[in-house]
């Protein structure tokens, strides 16, 4: 292994690299406090902290109360060291159904085909990594992370995929003045979350895997089939084992296809799993209102948006993708991918404008604000897309929909800010 | 019957502790409403009448094995019924014979293209009931078909007209009917794989819940994606191994829960009509024959055993009227079908049909039945039936509860062992699922991976080990004993798709294709109708196998193999008749046009894949030849029919069948509607067609038929009486006209043999003169005008230099122009004069006027570029120099004609202009005299200015030069130079007093400037030569006085 030499590079470079690391470490909760005891910390189930500290909480706090009642009324058979069973960690994502015998309603909580579900969590439990693939927005990581939430309770073993990210953040590191002071050992090297993962049996995610360079992504190919990592610096105890219930979820977003391809050793051993757009107005208006009351909660305020600007929302996301898909070149389609989480980005801006600027309601005008003022990334390509597309389709809305007024204040709301910008 | 016949006695017990059980579960489940408790009882009392009935119902559901092995026992083992009635339309029943020499999956077919009292645009109907293998009715018919000496069969269900009649009948309600997925009996899309084409299906037996929320709150109960999974896993698996009784009942069950719950109003009114239908004629036939009710078996579908209408069941004599049919002619048939196609026509997934096919495999082997096929009916005679003992499966392991519905799913857990085989213990007992299973998975694992491979996906055995884990796996989450196919399809499409398919197939097709995969019937020779035979002989002879059913190219050389010559006459003809985008045969080289005969021609054939199309055509006649006369003659001689569409229909025969008469026939009728035409329209077309056709039959030794002639010569004296009113009428366009005056020109000579008149045309032409204000008819009629000497060209270009002159009359040029352009399709002569009009108009319009008339033009020579183009080419290549250098001393032809006619032009006003030939006095002639003894100063004068001299004598010249030049102005510049030598006359007086001559200065001019410029037709147009160059000379002299002096004192000395 490269790995010896890589040392001696980084003993060099020590302060910054060291930096990194640590902050990476912060990063996951506080089973990073004591790497070398996972087995103390397998057993006491992480304690996140208090909701009201954080911005955004993982799955696993969020729905912990739901997670503890599941895991008590759970008599199917787990596999490894499952905290549910996968039909209950199946109700837990996709909500009960009112034929199962639940004494409580769980809600759902991903909004898509339940086959799909299903054959992530059956990946999880075989031998394979799951790999979640599809465009931006459709709640690959989302899905991920309910899934680590149900499966082991914890859901911050992230690795971030990025250009820059290198094998250490993956395999280990070393903490350089420990090194200096006490020598390699165990205690002076710093564990990646997956590595954590692996020692806690846990479920280690790395996100958006595509977005590293190839040599990088192919450190997972030992971990994925042996299942330990080897760590030739030191001479004993020199092998980390992964505990059984381990395994890897990873994302990856097919825009970026190309750009750094899976080797074929990799493609193997994970199992492609692809998310597609939703395009089914219920559920997509379901998504759209559970992610934006999740998000607005933040904000200590439930809104009510009415039924007729909902419509006009998705009527205008489908249109939308509708010419997208139409177009013959990019410069003919908008920058964005139109997912839902653009949806719910523009909703939430809307409600967040009406609430702090305006009449404290939303209105069809601040939809039609923030959709353009959302989607339009680039000036002058996506302005004029927008503006062909506005007078195209949504005028026609607004002359067909006459008796509703709604219609005519979103298209002259959208024309208003349109011109606004061109100035 | 025995077991019915127990069933029948102890029926109040038996369903007894059902009911006491359902009851108790709406107790457990439901808060307080009455409603659920009605409904739930009304099921079991919907059973309990249904197997109490005399005629022995036996309820099915469509494409289900289950049924049709079950009725496959109950056939071989049960007492033979006398009669087996069959939910299928009444008439269908006709094509039955047919079926003997056929491939399944095939198609019952009715057809109509002609009908009777629907909407017009609903035409052609077509109606399909597709028949498989494993289907109950399928097994019926085998059986009623090879025991027919034992055995009738009557479809009773409503006729195929009925159908359409039960529609509502508005334009569009069809296509909504087609086109409606979740309505009745399906739908079918224009696919590619699709055999039926735009039929409606019909189908026995279908239980897909159309009551949208039923569906929802069941397939997502169940978790399952579509009906036809639930259908499998809670029905369709568990019943298979049941006995006869307990499959009726529980059928019964299904049947009226989802008759109850799961329809639509529309579904419901419909099935209850065709309920009212089934049961009139069912009377109806036992008492004709006088049979009992108890000697006969009644198969339909699940959901009419619980039939609410009032003339259910043998015991109440009610019975509807049949309603009448309309005078719609059906044809029938038998066509092939598919797989693919029957789930797209019935709007299932892909792959169900194929699932079906495999399980009913493996319940026969598993039952040891063997099944009836079309061998059974084809060898009737073979009558010792295999009758293997129906081993009931004795290995009953035990499993998951069958949840038949939510109701009944609740009540599953409590067990109570019954020894009756009763519905009851049925539904509590864990369903019998048949083995080998496992073995099965395990060698689907190997062999999709092995399939994955070939189609170019990375797949190891390691992916099979993890596909048979990740299928158990799904199958346990899904509550199932043992992964389903839709499991093992899902475990192979998780880890087997990466994140591109890399070949055509992906692994959901590669599923499909290991579980069964498309499988298409195949009509055989003997069930073909006779057209269809006749194709299959003639077609024999090419090289390739008509029964295959892949693509063949036939490869036809007709010098080597003159014998294909007759084929390929005849796949011309059916090409014609299918259309250009058939699918069934298709040139791939070579075409049929007159007069051409291609020496090799290839050709892509693929009948026996698609049959479909030649069996319907087969319904119109009994030979091509036959059929293609028909299609003829209907296009030729329909109501809408014009005189090109008869010369169309004239052309294809001459084309595709060599029939004389007919031809005539055509022919003559063409002639007949051209007298009736009333527009100038399709002039232009009738115009192409007949040229062709002249040309045509010139080439042969018969020379031109009499019709034809017939044709031209009315033609002639038609177009020629319509000529004035074209012109006059807005509404006629210039090119109809030109499509007239085409045919009129072109055709002339043969229409003048034929007795008509050239007058007739004069006169037409003469009276159209007056009628017309429009400048691109004005131009064509000129054009024509002048072709007949009436006019003249130097008129026309008169008239032009006119209208070119006034800056508001030009505008108009450009639509004269486009006259003169169309008419160059009747006459190439006018080509030289569209060449001069054309420069003129490059020449002196103004951008304004000419900018926006360049696309017009350039649009309106495009269609003409292969036939007017070329001619106007040619003149213009004529007429412009060839090299660039020549192109300064140019002079356009038509400035060259003018200036020898302006030569002669100034003469005269010379003449006219002079008072009197003067007749020179003594000094002046003196004078002359000198200069013309001494020429040479005037000879280097006249070099220095460029100007050639010519000396006459002076008797003879009666015009001097000199003279002439100081007596006439035709310059601008010369009247100027005149003026200032009269203003400074010194030079001239001291010239001529050295000369010797009195000065006499006329005191005016003699002719205004203005004048002579207004005679200049173009201000930059070289009229004459000589006199500006004279005035230049006159300038010259005042400019440079020493010359002069010099030369006066040199003609002194």
């Amino acid at each position: 292994m490269a790995k010896k030499k890589a040392l001696v590079q980084e003993a060099t470079e020590a302060q910054t690299v060291t930096e990194t690391q640590a902050e990476i470490a912060a990063a996951s909760t506080e089973a990073t406090a004591k790497p070398s005891a996972p087995t103390e910390a397998a057993a006491k189930p992480s304690t996140p902290p208090k909701a009201e500290e954080n911005l955004r909480e993982p799955a696993e706090v969020k729905y912990a109360e739901e997670l503890a009642w599941l895991e008590s009324v759970d008599t199917g058979n787990k596999p490894f060291s499952w905290r549910l069973s996968p039909r209950m960690i199946r109700t837990f994502i996709l909500g009960t159904q009112p034929g199962e015998k639940l004494a409580r309603k769980i809600d759902q909580k991903f909004f898509g085909d339940a086959t799909l579900v299903e054959r992530a969590i059956v990946t999880l439990a075989s031998d394979r990594g799951l790999l979640l693939i599809g465009d931006p927005g459709t709640g690959k990581s989302w899905l991920a992370e309910l899934l680590a939430a149900a499966i082991c309770g914890n859901s911050t073993h992230v690795v971030q995929g990025t250009a820059g990210t290198t094998e250490d953040q993956i395999k280990y590191s070393w903490n350089v003045a420990l090194v200096i002071s006490q020598g390699q050992s165990r205690d002076s090297m710093i564990a990646s979350p997956m590595m954590k993962a692996m020692q806690l049996g846990q479920m280690g995610r790395f996100e958006e895997l595509t977005r590293c360079t190839s040599d990088v992504q192919d450190a997972l190919i030992s971990i994925l089939s042996e299942k330990y990592i080897a760590i030739p610096e030191l001479s004993t105890n020199n092998v980390v084992f992964a505990r059984p219930g381990f395994n890897i979820i990873g994302t990856a977003n097919s825009r970026d296809r190309g750009v750094n391809d899976l080797s074929s050793a990799l493609k193997r051993r994970f199992n492609f799993i692809h998310i597609p757009i939703v395009t089914n107005k219920k559920s997509e208006r379901e998504i759209v209102m559970f992610r934006t009351r999740d998000l607005l909660r933040r904000n200590n305020f439930d809104i009510d948006v009415p039924a007729a600007l909902m419509d006009i929302l998705l009527q205008t996301f489908a249109d939308m993708r509708e010419s997208a898909a139409a177009a013959a070149s990019d410069d003919q389609r908008l920058e964005s991918s139109l997912s839902t989480a653009e949806q719910i980005g523009v909703l939430e801006d809307a409600i967040l404008y009406g609430n702090f600027f305006g009449e404290k309601q939303l209105t069809a005008n601040a939809l039609a604000r923030s959709m353009i003022g959302g989607l339009v990334r680039r000036v002058p390509e996506d302005l004029s897309v927008m503006n062909k597309f506005w007078h195209a389709v949504v005028e026609k809305h607004a002359k067909e929909n006459k008796k509703d007024n709604t219609w005519k204040e979103f298209s002259e709301g959208g024309k208003s800010i349109m011109s606004d910008m061109s100035k | 019957m025995p077991q019915s016949q127990k069933s029948r006695t102890i029926a109040q017990d038996r369903f007894a502790p059902l009911r006491g059980q359902l009851l108790a579960a709406v107790q457990a489940f439901s808060q307080g409403t009455r409603t659920i408790d009605k409904m739930l009882a009304a099921i079991v009392d919907d059973m309990e009448r249904a197997t109490n009935e005399p005629v022995e119902i036996f309820p099915v559901a469509h494409h289900s094995p289950a049924a049709a092995i079950q009725i496959l026992r109950r056939l071989q083992d049960g007492p033979t019924p006398k009669v087996i009635f069959v939910e299928l339309c009444e008439d269908l029943q006709s094509v039955l014979p047919g079926l003997a020499d056929c491939q399944l999956p095939i198609a019952l077919q009715s057809f109509a293209t002609e009908t009777a009292g629907f909407p017009p645009d609903w035409s052609p109907l077509t109606v399909v009931a597709p028949l498989t293998e494993f289907s109950a009715e399928f097994q019926a018919i085998a059986y009623a078909l090879s025991h027919p000496e034992q055995t009738q069969l009557v479809f009773v269900d409503r006729s195929v007209d009925h159908i359409f009649q039960w529609l509502p009948q508005q334009e569009g309600a069809l296509a909504e009917a087609l086109g409606h997925q979740e309505d009745e009996e399906g739908i079918s899309e224009e696919a590619n794989e699709n055999l039926h084409g735009t039929a409606y299906g019909v189908q026995m037996g279908r239980m897909e819940p159309t009551f949208e929320g039923f569906q929802e709150v069941l397939l997502s109960n169940a978790r399952v994606r579509h009906f036809s999974e639930w259908w499998d896993q809670y029905v369709e698996s568990s019943i298979v191994g049941a006995d006869y009784q307990t499959y009726r009942e529980v059928m019964c069950l299904v049947g009226s829960l989802i008759r109850r719950l799961g329809q639509s109003k529309e579904r419901l009114e419909n099935d209850r009509k065709r309920e009212r239908y089934m049961w009139a004629r069912i009377k109806e036939h036992l008492a004709q024959h006088k049979l009992q009710p108890e000697e006969t078996l009644f198969i339909c579908g699940a959901a009419h055993t619980a039939s609410d209408v009032d003339s259910f069941g043998t015991q109440t004599p009610h019975r509807d009227p049949i309603p009448p049919r309309t005078q719609t002619k059906w044809l029938y048939g038998i066509i092939p079908s598919s797989f693919r196609s029957i789930e797209q026509q019935f709007g299932m997934p892909d792959g169900t049909i194929s699932l079906a096919e495999n399980a009913w495999k493996r319940s026969q082997e598993a039952l040891g039945l063997r099944s009836l096929g079309i061998k059974d009916i084809k060898d009737i005679k073979d009558t010792p039936q295999a009758k293997p003992a129906p081993k009931k499966s004795t290995k009953k392991t035990p499993a998951k509860a069958d949840p038949t519905d939510k109701e009944d799913a609740s009540s599953s857990p409590i067990t109570s062992v019954s020894t009756v085989p009763d519905v009851l213990g049925f539904l509590q007992r864990p369903p019998q699922l048949l083995e080998q299973d496992e073995e099965q998975l395990l060698r689907w694992c190997v062999e999709i991976v092995s399939m994955a491979r070939e189609n170019g996906y990375l797949a190891s055995t390691a992916d099979a080990i993890a596909i048979y884990q990740t299928a158990i796996l799904l199958g346990r989450m899904r509550n199932r004993r043992h992964p389903s196919p839709y499991d093992f399809q899902d475990a192979a499409i998780t880890c087997l798709e990466k994140d591109r398919t890399p070949k055509k197939r992906n692994v959901r097709r590669l599923c499909e294709i290991l579980l069964g995969g498309d499988r298409s019937g195949h009509v055989g020779y003997s069930s073909l109708p006779p057209l269809a035979q006749d194709v299959y002989d003639r077609l024999s002879a090419l090289p390739v196998t008509l029964k295959g059913k892949t693509v063949q190219r036939a490869l036809m050389d007709f010098r080597q193999n003159p014998e294909y010559t007759a084929c390929s006459d005849l796949l011309w003809r059916l090409h014609y008749l299918l259309g250009k985008n058939n699918s069934l045969i298709r040139p791939i080289m070579g075409e049929r046009t007159l007069g051409q005969r291609a020496l090799q021609e290839s050709w892509d054939i693929s009948i026996g894949k698609y049959q479909a199309p030649l069996i319907q055509l087969a319904y119109e006649g009994a030979s091509i030849e036959q059929v293609l006369e028909r299609r003829l003659l209907q296009h030729a001689f329909s109501s809408k029919a014009r005189t090109v569409q008869a010369l169309e229909a004239t052309e294809d025969s001459l084309l595709y069948l060599e029939a004389r008469r007919l031809t005539q026939r055509l022919g003559e009728h063409a002639n007949d509607l051209l007298v009736q035409e009333l527009g100038a329209d399709a002039a232009q077309d009738i115009f192409e067609r007949i040229r062709r056709l002249v040309h045509y039959y010139r080439s042969t030794p018969e020379g031109l038929p009499p019709w034809l002639q017939h044709f031209v010569a009315t033609g002639y004296s038609h177009f020629s009486t319509m000529l004035p009113e074209a012109f006059s009428d807005r509404g006629t366009s210039p090119q109809q006209i030109s499509g007239m005056l085409a045919f009129i020109f072109t055709l002339e000579s043969l229409a003048l043999s034929m007795g008509c008149e050239r007058s007739q045309l004069m006169i037409a032409i003469k009276q159209s003169a007056s009628l017309t204000q429009d400048p691109e008819k004005l131009g064509i009629l000129w054009a024509a005008e002048w072709l007949l000497s009436v006019r003249d060209i130097d008129e026309i270009r008169n008239f032009f230099d006119h209208l070119l002159q006034n800056p508001l009359t030009l505008v108009a040029f450009p639509r004269y122009l486009d006259g003169f352009l169309l008419a160059l399709t009747f006459t190439p002569l006018v080509s030289r004069l569209i060449v001069e009009l054309l420069s003129k108009a490059f020449e002196r319009l103004p951008d304004r006027v000419l900018m926006p008339w360049l696309p017009s033009l350039l649009m309106g020579l495009q269609p003409h570029r292969d036939t007017l183009l070329p001619s106007i080419l040619q003149e213009v290549a004529q007429i412009y120099p060839k090299a660039s250098k020549e192109l300064d001393a140019w002079i356009a032809p038509w400035y060259r004609e003018r200036r020898k006619r302006n030569a002669v032009i100034p003469t005269t006003i010379v003449q006219e202009i002079r008072p009197a030939p003067s007749v020179l006095s003594n000094e002046e002639r003196n004078v002359f005299q000198l200069m013309a003894d001494h020429p040479q100063t005037t000879d280097a004068l006249a070099h220095l200015f460029g100007v050639a001299t010519t000396w006459r004598s002076p008797e003879t010249a009666e015009a001097p030069n000199i003279s002439t030049a100081s007596s006439v102005f035709h310059d601008e510049r010369e009247v100027g130079a005149h003026a200032l030598l009269r203003h400074h006359p010194q030079t001239t007086d001291a010239l001529a007093s050295l000369l010797r001559l009195p000065p006499s200065w006329p005191t005016e001019p003699t002719h205004a400037p203005s004048d002579l410029v207004s005679a200049m037709p173009h201000p930059n147009a070289v009229t004459e030569d000589l006199e500006p160059e004279a005035a230049a000379a006159a300038a010259l002299l005042h400019n440079h006085p020493q010359a002069l002096t010099a030369l006066v004192k040199h003609l002194t000395n």
